[in-house]
């Protein structure tokens, strides 16, 4: 480490001469040698980390270059939920499409085999350090720390692999703080890290070595912070691999898209492999915040696998609830997040909003539950001044529908006045158009004669039977996918082909179990393959990010990959409600067999309108009395 | 001869510069020297608990004969290694040695034996490894003896806020074992550690030792690693126990 307060003292005597200022910066490097710090040239109030760096691999070695074997779990604080999550783990879950080419999350980033390249980012102007930037070998991903003081990002806003940073020195440490990052492993054999984790790093720079710690909190998947530490060496030369050529592809030809491998509980066929090998009882193999602490050696010391076995499944006793914070700011006011192209998504009132802007008028998917349609409206007149022209519903729930009459009347149809339809009804065009599909009008209106259970205005009035209803509007199209027996028998999702954007309604949210309203004609064999479907009509960009980004019903703005983990998960739960219905369980003992706990502490609930139960139960129903198959079903 | 006087001057501005930040500490410039307790950049005293959470499988049981993943062995080491024999090693300190008591799953006791010595009990196999600011440490066995000084750097732009690392070198070691599996040390090891102590936003207080082994008789090149402690409000844990090969 060379002072940084060299260079200034000595600031005067660098006027001399050229050749002082030659022979002054070669005794500057001799100072800082001399001193035993042989450090770059400081920059900025902390070290300078520029250059290429490689990871050591002496610690945890296997680990890193090979992921960890199935129950290497040991020393991590997980909680039930994570451990139970690991032990479920199929590692043929890796030939899955969306997971064949993800990147690395931040709390593996540094523990994974790859080079890096650091750099800073200064002001051009001023010569301020605005961001210190890296580079990753193996996952080619580019991340920012951001120095300049800037607040992190709404909760609505979405996830990425390297998050949101932001650093600060600490004396000669670099402290950074990661929020808003993807669900994904903590370790490459199933250890789970939720989208609500967050990390704390610190970089401390020993001339050419970087000690880097991160702690890792995680309120879903572990029981308190996950301390780690790693090395890195200066490289001496560019490493000249910086590329990751992957791309997904069929690794089992013929296999439905509806299968997710997992393990059912207590079914691991590999759980003792790891212990076996390395001689570790069952007991601290299983992780766990115990297991990190120095009194644990006495533990193992005497641990018997009996010790483990209760570990190996669900405790009993109540089921926990989602501890992820809605993403929805709920203070009365409708937020917008740019989401990409022409869309907006506006945040606040119950289900998102989707708005498209451009030269013919606005297109808004979904009109929230209606509570703050004035303010809606204005935050549409903000990115438009073009009226309100068509309004897609992708359900008849009343999240999705609450604001409809408000909207209508907000806008009008510029497309019909004047046409032949003028000369049929007097108020053609005068409010915008609602499109939907018909089951949705059906639900929201009712017989001649009969009280209806949503006003007329508020009902759709141009609807579709098929399965696909397409526009082309604001220069690009928009495509209406109607869904049969998914959330309910009228769902739809919309996408714009040029922006890029998915807007899936109920069919998926980042918030809760996914609602099966089975009563209105939802099933989740339905659900199931709505999600697919989705799935066909995405591409990420690079490592399963970017690209199609999709806004759901609720919750914060994705890309495919949280939609192919939320897919996975109710294949996975699908599945062990289906063994034990195949094993002549009774609802209520399935209800009690907690085969959500390793995803309660994400999406569960406990009260409310929709909870864990619930959700459980309308995956029973539609197993045990599967809907009728209508068209457009697979 | 006015050019060479102006180079004389710099070179004594370099002496200075390079010298300066060991000798300022926390009370500030100017005046007399402060000694290394009162020129300590952070406070390292207390106890300190180990997070055992990476290299888990070989700190806290004994590993399998032969599992020596990660180390840069030499082929003398290995022959040694592969050689062990749990059932005949009759000397349960060798991994308690200073080239890998701090991986030993314990707790630390830090605390300034006087104003020029920083002496941490280890409840691990009770040893002790003491930190002399000086150039000619004493000490030798399992813990060797260690030279330690601050390396600190001053605040930017007349700022007074000090900031740095504990440096250890320790050296004259008895041969011991990098882990408890007979993974050996010679006595021509040099350990050097770098502590530092990192706070997190929850109030919760970190020690980070940053350790480079080299050993030119059982090493290929220097073995790297780093340890981390949680500071504990007391002496809670602190369980002194003898060493153990098991």
């Amino acid at each position: 480490m060379t002072p940084n307060s060299g260079g200034r003292t000595l600031r005067p005597f660098m006027r001399t001469s050229a050749r002082g200022a030659v022979l002054l910066a070669g005794l500057l490097v001799l100072g800082a040698t001399l001193t035993g710090q042989n450090a770059g040239t400081p920059s900025g109030p902390g070290l300078d980390l520029a250059g290429y760096w490689s990871a050591v691999f002496h610690q945890d070695a296997g680990l890193a270059t090979g992921g960890g074997m199935i129950g290497d779990y040991g020393g991590i604080p997980l909680n039930e939920a994570g451990r139970i999550y690991a032990l479920s783990w199929d590692a043929s879950r890796m030939t899955v499409r969306q997971q064949q080419c993800p990147g690395y999350v931040i709390p593996y980033f540094y523990f994974a085999p790859q080079s890096f390249r650091f750099w800073e980012e200064r002001d051009p102007s001023t010569q301020e350090l605005f961001a210190i930037k890296m580079y990753t070998q193996t996952s080619e991903q580019t991340r920012t720390i951001w120095m300049d003081g800037r607040a992190h990002p709404p909760a609505y806003a979405p996830h990425s692999w390297t998050g949101f940073a932001t650093g600060a020195w600490a004396g000669h440490i670099l402290k950074v703080h990661t929020t808003h990052l993807k669900r994904a492993w903590l370790r490459v054999n199933g250890v789970p890290q939720s989208d609500a984790a967050t990390v704390d790093e610190y970089f401390t720079r020993h001339g050419d070595r970087i000690t880097y710690v991160s702690v890792v909190t995680d309120p879903v998947y572990l029981a308190e912070p996950w301390i780690r530490s790693a090395d890195f060496v200066r490289a001496p030369r560019d490493p000249a691999s910086w590329l990751y050529a992957c791309d997904d592809a069929e690794q089992i030809v013929g296999r439905p898209d509806d299968v997710i491998p997992s393990h059912l509980f207590g079914q691991n066929p590999y759980l003792r492999e790891y212990a076996e090998l390395r001689q570790v009882p069952l007991l601290g193999a299983l992780g766990g915040p115990e297991t990190t602490r120095p009194e644990f050696m006495a533990t193992l010391a005497t641990a018997k696998e009996t010790d483990a076995l209760p570990r190996l499944r669900p405790a009993t006793g109540a089921s926990r609830a989602s501890v992820v914070p809605d993403p929805d700011p709920r203070d009365g006011e409708i937020h917008v997040w740019p989401v990409q192209g022409n869309v907006y998504m506006l945040v606040g009132d119950g289900g998102n909003i989707a708005v498209q802007i451009g030269d013919q008028g606005v297109l808004v998917v979904d009109t929230g539950a209606g509570r703050l349609t004035e303010k809606v409206v204005a935050a549409i007149r903000r990115l438009s001044p073009k009226p309100i022209q068509f309004i897609v519903n992708t359900s008849f729930h009343p999240e999705h529908t609450g604001g409809n009459s408000a909207l209508r009347a907000a806008g009008r149809d510029p497309s019909v006045i004047g046409s032949f339809f003028s000369t049929q009804f007097a108020d053609a065009g005068r409010g915008a158009t609602i499109i939907a599909h018909v089951n949705v009008q059906n639900r929201m209106s009712a017989p001649a004669g009969q009280p209806a259970p949503t006003p007329p205005e508020g009902w759709p009035s141009d609807t579709y039977v098929q399965g696909r209803r397409r526009k082309y509007h604001n220069g690009e199209a928009v495509e209406i996918w109607h869904r049969p027996q998914a959330s309910t028998d009228g769902d739809s999702f919309v996408q714009f082909r040029r922006s890029d954007v998915i807007v899936t309604g109920d069919l998926f949210t980042t918030t809760q179990y996914p609602f099966i309203d089975v009563k209105n004609g939802g099933s989740v064999q339905g659900l199931i393959q709505a999600l697919n479907d989705i799935l066909d009509r995405t591409v990420y960009r690079a490592q399963e990010e970017g690209g199609t980004m999709i806004i759901p019903g609720r919750g914060r703005v994705t890309d495919e990959w949280e939609l192919a983990e939320y897919r996975d998960m109710i294949v996975i739960v699908r599945d062990r409600v289906q063994a034990m219905i195949t094993a002549k369980a009774t609802l209520e003992q399935v209800k009690a067999a907690h085969l959500t706990v390793d995803y309660d502490t994400r999406f569960g609930a406990t009260s409310g309108p929709w909870t864990t139960e619930m959700f459980v139960e309308a995956i029973y129903t539609s197993l045990t009395q599967p809907p009728p198959l209508t068209p457009g079903a697979r | 001869m006015r050019h060479l006087a102006g180079v004389l001057v710099i070179v004594g501005m370099i002496g200075l510069a390079g010298a300066a930040p060991r000798a300022q500490g926390r009370g500030g410039a100017g005046g007399q020297a402060l000694t290394p307790k009162a020129a300590a950049p952070f406070d390292l005293t207390g106890y300190w608990a180990a997070v055992v959470t990476r290299d888990w499988r070989f700190r806290m049981v004994v590993p399998p004969k032969g599992d020596y993943a990660g180390v840069p062995l030499n082929a003398a080491a290995r022959k040694i290694a592969d050689a062990w024999d749990p059932a005949r090693d009759e000397e349960p300190c060798r991994s308690y040695g200073a080239a890998n008591i701090m991986r030993v799953p314990g707790r630390l006791h830090i605390t300034w034996q006087d104003d020029q010595t920083l002496k941490i009990d280890i409840d691990a196999g009770m040893q002790t490894r003491v930190f002399a600011f000086s150039s000619r440490p004493a000490g030798g066995g399992w813990q060797g003896a260690s030279t330690a000084q601050w390396e600190v750097i001053p605040g930017l732009r007349g700022q007074r806020t000090l900031t740095g690392s504990l440096k250890v070198v320790t050296t004259n070691l008895k041969p011991g074992y990098l882990r408890t599996n007979g993974v050996p040390y010679s006595a021509r090891t040099t350990l050097t550690e770098y502590f530092d102590r990192i706070t997190q936003p929850n109030g919760d207080a970190h020690l980070i030792i940053t350790t480079t082994i080299e050993d030119p008789e059982y090493l290929t090149q220097p073995y790297m690693y780093s340890t981390h402690f949680k500071l504990q409000a007391d002496a809670t844990g602190w369980a002194p126990r003898s060493c153990s090969a098991r």
